[in-house]
């Protein structure tokens, strides 16, 4: 069975509607759940999550909300923290480490930090027993593939496209796949630019896909109320499982 | 060798191969980009130190840019301080600063390696206006990314970019200033990053652009330096230069780095005050990673980024590139600011004493000869990067009720 991870922002638009948000999508099929971790600058996204990320921060979220939902949503499926690496560096590598273990998230995604600049802290990562998510890009080489995956664990975070969250882009991601199971048995999972409409192909060889910008739209709907806006994600998370699955 | 060219040296201050600078700098980038910046890092050590490329780059220095820049003894000023006072005149330079240096090198750089299309963000205007001039120059498409509030207050310079055949877009997000410019440049660029040279405007981002731009803009200070030996047969004593990302401050300092009698200080916006809204990221902020880079960065308790403030666009940036957080930690130079107030007053001072009517980016610098002390007797050269005629609208605005 391919599975289904989902990032949603953390806080928006209140931090308890996260808690209740993350419980429904566990129970409609989500596997792994991105919590994401609102900041300033997030240059790796497009329009929609940089909306919920600046509109999340305007209204008062603070890294401590994110430990707090986190102790209540861990215990109930698989939780990672997606988050650029400022608050990281600031607050500390085993600040966040500490924190992980306490609330029971498994690791931690970060887009802008790359293999090379990953060195100083993933041993210690890895010592506590969680993971840090390695990226792989389409604009990568044969020898950058081979060097980062060697030692991926957990599942390997296969960029769909050159570009930002949520684009309408598409890349023939064949040759790139294949490059990875060369050198690794970790389970690839494809995330940007991944909804209804596109799941079905982007999961195409792959073990899994990662959803953000498809469910942060609905976040984004001033047309919904809360309630609404839980069921519509939820309905969209089942119908992504199971076009994965087909 | 031609010693009238120039060509950078290798410096004590190089960054590793990884970029860092002690512990600053690196590549902070999506895994996207990592690959065109490690070919751009091979490309540029392809060039370094090549006598082919540097005399390329030297034609339209000399041609097109109008360098060497003149070194102005500044009379007048001198006088009314009881200091020597010369200015490093990059504000005569072609579209009237120095950032038409790293503009045309790295040009020449994009058009070797085949690339058709350039980006760039701005602040204050000027390093799009150098981008949107070398991209008419070389026949390059360019795009220009530009805070929302900093188009408001640069008209002038959104209007030059236009003519000059660039596309400007107006970034609505966040502070609206030249750090949102530089997140959509790069949202660009991981987009485009297989057909498009990113053009970055200063010393800061992922490596190797800081250590390229401070290589490339050091011939200002290679050139000062030579100019005041046949001026004053001497060294500086101090060394000034205002500080945004830091382009033009490591152009004039990094000649003088190793000369123990001379002391660099770098210049940042004090905006409103150090209690209120400023600029000043070496001397109120913390390490951080923004853009690409670890360095100084303005920043609350969960490492949120902070806006800056500063009157002059160019330095309203919350980050500084990472080598000047390098020298700043290991003591090799020293870091003040100067407020909104005292550089619109140096702005004015220099304008009326001297007939040179400089950016509100270099009053800052101008505006510091007035702050220091014990000066008597001393050589002071000052980095005037760039000139104010984009400030006009601006300026008029501000001093309507002192020039009726």
């Amino acid at each position: 069975m391919k599975k289904l991870v989902g990032y949603i922002t953390t806080g928006f638009p209140d931090r308890y509607f996260t808690i209740d948000l993350a419980m429904a999508m566990a129970e409609a099929g989500v596997d792994t759940l991105e919590l994401g971790m609102p900041f300033s600058d997030p240059v790796a996204d497009g329009p929609v999550i940089e909306k919920a990320n600046l509109q999340a921060l305007n209204s008062g979220f603070k890294l401590d909300h994110l430990f707090e939902a986190s102790a209540k949503i861990a215990p109930h499926i698989d939780t990672l923290w997606m988050g650029y690496f400022n608050p990281f560096y600031h607050k500390g590598m085993d600040n966040f480490i500490a924190k992980a273990k306490e609330t029971g998230v498994n690791g931690f995604i970060i887009p802008d930090l790359p293999l090379e600049e990953a060195k100083p802290y993933k041993p210690s990562i890895e010592a506590a027993g969680l993971s840090l998510i390695d990226f792989i890009a389409p604009t990568d080489t044969k020898e950058r593939i081979k060097e980062i995956v060697t030692d991926a664990k957990k599942f390997i975070y296969l960029v769909a496209y050159a570009g930002i969250t949520g684009a309408g882009k598409s890349e023939d991601l064949q040759p790139i796949i294949a490059n990875i199971k060369k050198y690794s048995d970790t389970p690839v999972y494809v995330g940007f630019g991944v909804n209804t409409h596109t799941a079905k192909d982007k999961a195409e060889g792959v073990d899994g896909v990662i959803v953000g910008s498809a469910f942060v739209k609905v976040l984004l709907d001033d047309t919904l109320n809360n309630m609404q806006k839980i069921s519509k994600i939820s309905s969209i998370a089942r119908e992504i499982k199971e076009k994965i699955n087909i | 060798m031609n010693k009238n060219l120039y060509i950078p040296t290798p410096s004590p201050y190089d960054p590793d191969k990884n970029g860092h600078f002690g512990k600053y700098g690196g590549r902070f980038v999506p895994e996207t980009l990592m690959p065109a910046l490690e070919q751009l890092r091979l490309d540029y050590e392809a060039v370094r130190f090549d006598e082919g490329y540097w005399s390329e780059v030297d034609y339209y220095y000399k041609h097109f840019v109008g360098r060497p820049s003149a070194l102005y003894y500044a009379s007048n000023i001198s006088k009314e301080i009881g200091a020597k006072v010369y200015l490093k005149r990059e504000d005569l330079n072609h579209t009237g600063a120095h950032k038409i240096n790293h503009c045309v090198a790295q040009a020449v750089l994009a058009k070797r390696l085949g690339r058709k299309k350039i980006i760039a963000e701005t602040g204050a205007g000027q390093h799009g206006v150098a981008t949107a001039t070398v991209a008419a120059l070389f026949g390059l498409e360019c795009e220009v990314f530009m805070g929302a509030k900093d188009i408001a207050r640069q008209e002038l310079n959104v209007f030059r970019m236009k003519l000059l055949g660039a596309k400007v877009h107006s970034v609505e997000s966040g502070s609206k200033t030249l750090k949102d410019a530089m997140n959509d440049a790069i949202r660009h660029w991981v987009t485009h990053t297989r057909d498009t040279y990113y053009l970055i405007g200063t010393v800061a981002g992922p490596h190797p652009y800081p250590m390229m731009v401070r290589d490339i803009q050091s011939i200002i200070g290679w050139e000062a330096k030579t100019q005041l030996q046949e001026a004053e047969g001497s060294l500086p004593d101090k060394v000034i230069a205002c500080i945004g990302g830091g382009s033009n401050a490591l152009g004039i300092f990094s000649h003088f780095l190793q000369d123990q009698s001379v002391e660099c200080i770098g210049i940042e916006a004090g905006g409103l005050g150090l209690d209120s809204k400023h600029g000043c990221s070496l001397t109120k902020g913390s390490p951080g990673v923004l853009h690409g880079q670890l360095s100084y960065l303005l920043q609350d308790e969960d490492g949120q980024v902070q806006e800056a403030h500063s009157i002059s666009a160019g330095l309203d940036y919350p980050g500084i590139g990472p080598e000047h957080s390098y020298l700043k930690d290991k003591g090799v130079v020293s870091y003040d600011y100067i407020t909104d107030d005292a550089a619109m007053e140096a702005f004015v001072w220099l304008s009326q004493k001297e007939g040179i009517i400089p950016a509100f980016e270099s009053s800052h610098a101008i505006a510091y000869l007035k702050k220091m002390k014990d000066i008597k007797d001393t050589i002071i050269l000052v980095n005037l990067s760039g000139r104010g005629d984009k400030d006009m609208m601006q300026a008029k605005d501000i001093l309507k009720d002192q020039f009726i």
